[in-house]
């Protein structure tokens, strides 16, 4: 059994040393090499159109948020000013009477 | 060309280009049309996308932006002009793949390489890291490779090897952004350089003429007079002239250059005049050329080494010495790794570069450009400021108010012969009286002779065979020997006081006293009570003009001291002096009669409405609208400061007590990996954040 076993492998290298060096070594072999680097830099500029788009889509955001923002500020700034108009309007009417 | 609106509000617009692809030179080609096109703030295109994102102030430039975007055509060869050679978009490009390449990388190897490849892996990639720590070894310098080496080869022996490869990631990472800062400062400052010079005066067949740079060829002989920035390399054919050099070396000592000798495009003209025969025109590969310049110059040296790398490089003898003692008491060889283990610089590398990055962004944003990270450093540390009057202090447009004419000459007549002169002279005063004579419709054919500049003085040349002299009191008078008529005593003694005094006097006799009013800038009171809050103990100005005027300007200000009648020279000498007395001086300029000055300064700050060769020189430059800008960026610097500081304390003591806890076995190296990295990522992220709160940047 032992020996059977170390036959397979010696068949294997066998014909890995020659048929398997060829064919990785092969035109068509390289053919696959290339179509697989321009896969990964397909991938690669994907990813990256990908990271630009959620950056201009965090830039749309932010610039909502800060429209937001400001018309809060803005809000609370009339309201503070209505109240400080009352209070005026309150202690002149206090003082006419 | 066409485009859909994809998002909007208020002042800003997101939109698609009708375009699928877009080449980088394309989207240089619409950003630059955009800029010049349409009223927006800013813009910014995004290559990859085909999106344009602008901008902008008012509500009624909308419809203005969307036609500009309408009109677009990136085919257009006006539009195709206005882009540099280089604009850095390639470079941010090539770093921002690099970058992605790294952490895309990283993690497919963590997910789908087995674990025996890994080890492999990580063992090939740390030969360099191991070899880089034996060469410092080996020149006998304890640094931070050594610790960084340390550090990998600890945790392999361990058999750690995922932290051995995260902490070369964080270190790769690190390096990275460094070059990319380094290459980015070069780049913004080359291109700075080989921008600024838009036409010269090209000699041909005994005449000159102006022609713009891009028109000028090989072999033309080009004229250069005093403070000309040298537009294209050359030799020079006749003169001599004494070439500042300091933009590019960063030194500030002029060089002498006659006939035969070189002088590179972008350097300027400190004094003479020559002819210089153009070695190289415009566009083969200038651009490329500066950079090389600059890089083998001193100029940005000392800033690819940080301080924070001084810094680090300080505590690695102490790390090593903990680990040491660790052993002596322990006789534990893991315990006395895991002081090597938790690696700092990674952390420094990562966070200081970042830090200065965006600092030079944020100041960018308030209309400030700074060419270097140190000399925010300086910014900040400084205690004192000195400040040029004319066109810093005062409006940089001086208005020629009255025209006094002695010898029985005429108004119009005597501000045709001043403008005549002054017309060649970068200095306010002298636009001033330029721009007078345009106002009154003065036309002057060129009736002089060779103009000679006598810097901070005046100019001196030849009018139909008479000598001209136009100047200071000092100079008209005790250097040119010149006399007041006749007759004209008393018009002289009853000179109005308020006014600055420009004297001009052909053939030995005055022939008239040009008034300038020069009002202090509204802000400047303000401004200068700011920066003494912000710690600057002295606040000078310092002035060619008379006492008399310096003294009213003064007393509108809360100057600690000032100086009248000063040349070039002695502000250059008070700079050099103030710096020897040990302190740290910003000079605030913006004439040719403070270059000297600017260089001699730590930090040299130019308003940007100067001229082109105290922008040339300076370190930063500022919008000329507001002296505002020198507290924004006295506030940046600080903070930069402030921040770089807090992150080394906060790596260095984080660091440290993970190093403690790990010690007294609290902590497995797991989880102390896990936090040193998280801690890391955490400090860079931190340090690309504005500097300053929001509200104060509106």
């Amino acid at each position: 059994m032992k020996n059977w076993g170390h036959l397979g492998l010696f068949a294997g290298g066998l014909l890995f040393g020659t048929a398997g060096i060829s064919i990785l070594t092969s035109e068509d072999a390289k053919k696959v090499y290339t179509h697989c680097t321009a896969a990964v830099l397909r991938c690669r500029d994907s990813v990256m159109k990908t990271v630009d788009c959620v950056r201009e889509n965090c830039g749309d955001i932010k610039a909502d948020a800060d429209a937001i923002n400001e018309v809060r500020t803005e809000r609370a700034k009339a309201a503070e000013l209505a109240k400080a108009r009352a209070l005026v309007a309150e202690a002149e009417a206090a003082e006419k009477a | 060309m066409y485009y859909t609106i994809l998002h909007e509000s208020a002042g800003r617009l997101r939109v698609r280009l009708g375009l699928s692809h877009m080449s980088l030179r394309e989207a240089d080609i619409v950003e630059y049309a955009l800029k010049a096109g349409c009223p927006a703030k800013d813009v910014k295109v995004y290559d990859r996308t085909c999106d344009a994102v602008i901008t902008f102030d008012e509500k009624d430039c909308r419809d203005r932006i969307l036609q500009a975007l309408a009109d677009l055509s990136i085919r257009d060869d006006a539009a195709i002009a206005l882009v540099p050679e280089e604009t850095g978009r390639a470079l941010s490009r090539q770093y921002e793949e690099k970058l992605a390449a790294k952490i895309i990388g990283t993690v497919l190897r963590r997910l789908f390489l087995p674990a025996v490849f890994r080890t492999f892996w990580c063992c090939c990639k740390s030969v360099r890291f191991l070899g880089r720590g034996l060469g410092c070894l080996f020149r006998r310098r304890l640094q931070v490779p050594v610790l960084d080496a340390a550090a990998i080869g600890a945790a392999m022996l361990t058999g750690d090897f995922s932290t051995a490869s995260s902490v070369m990631f964080l270190l790769d990472v690190g390096e990275i952004l460094e070059e990319w800062t380094y290459k980015k400062s070069v780049g913004d400052l080359a291109r700075s350089m080989s921008l600024k010079v838009s036409s010269a005066w090209v000699r041909e067949g005994g005449e000159e003429r102006l022609v713009p740079v891009s028109g000028i060829r090989e072999g033309d002989l080009v004229v250069l007079r005093t403070s000309d920035i040298i537009p294209l390399d050359g030799t020079v054919e006749e003169g001599e002239v004494s070439v500042n050099q300091s933009a590019m070396t960063g030194e500030s000592v002029p060089v002498v250059r006659t006939r035969g000798g070189y002088v590179y495009a972008g350097t300027v003209v400190e004094e003479g005049e020559c002819l210089i025969r153009v070695a190289r025109a415009s566009g083969s590969g200038r651009y490329d050329q500066i950079v090389k310049m600059i890089e083998a110059s001193e100029k940005l040296k000392s800033e690819t080494e940080t301080r924070a790398f001084g810094l680090a490089d300080r505590l690695v003898p102490w790390s090593f010495a903990g680990a040491v003692i660790t052993f002596i008491l322990t006789r534990n060889i893991q315990r006395a790794l895991s002081f090597l283990m938790v690696d700092f610089s990674c952390a420094l590398k990562l966070s200081m570069p970042l830090s200065v990055l965006s600092a030079i962004r944020d100041a960018s944003a308030y209309g400030i450009s700074v060419k270097g990270g140190k000399f925010l450093e300086a910014a900040a540390e400084a205690d004192t400021i000195v400040f040029d009057k004319t066109g810093t202090l005062t409006y940089s447009c001086p208005r020629v108010e009255k025209i006094i004419c002695f010898d029985g000459s005429g108004e119009d007549e005597d501000l045709r012969f001043a403008a005549c002169l002054e017309e060649h002279y970068p200095h306010s005063v002298a636009r001033a009286v330029v721009s007078a004579a345009e106002e009154r419709g003065l036309l002057h054919e060129e009736e002089h002779t060779k103009v000679q500049y006598v810097v901070a003085h005046g100019i001196s040349s030849e009018i139909y065979g008479k000598k001209a002299v136009i100047g200071s009191r000092h100079f008209v008078f005790e250097d040119e020997g010149c006399v007041v008529p006749e007759g004209d005593e008393a018009m002289f003694a009853a000179l109005p006081e308020e006014y600055s005094h420009l004297y001009m006097a052909v053939d030995g006799r005055l022939k008239a006293v040009i008034c300038i009013s020069d009002p202090v800038r509204e802000d400047a009171a303000r401004v200068i009570d700011e920066l003494h809050g912000l710690c600057f103990t002295k606040i000078c100005m310092m002035t060619g003009d008379s006492e008399r005027v310096a003294a009213s300007v003064a007393s509108k200000l809360s100057l600690d001291e000032y100086h009248a009648e000063v040349l070039p020279e002695d502000k250059a000498a008070f700079i050099r002096r103030e710096r020897e007395a040990g302190r740290r001086v910003i000079m605030v300029g913006d004439g040719i009669n403070d270059t000297p000055a600017l260089s001699e300064a730590d930090a040299g700050v130019a308003i940007s409405s100067g001229a082109s060769i105290a922008k040339q020189i300076s370190d930063i430059t500022i919008a000329s609208d507001s002296l505002e800008s020198l507290v924004m960026l006295r506030r940046l610097s600080t903070a930069l400061m402030g921040r770089i500081n807090g992150n080394y304390r906060f790596i260095i003591t984080f660091n440290a007590a993970l190093i403690a806890l790990g010690l007294a076995g609290i902590l497995p190296p797991a989880s102390s990996a896990l936090l040193h990295n998280g801690s890391t990522i955490l400090s860079g992220v931190k340090s690309m954040t504005p500097l300053l709160p929001a509200e104060k940047q509106a």
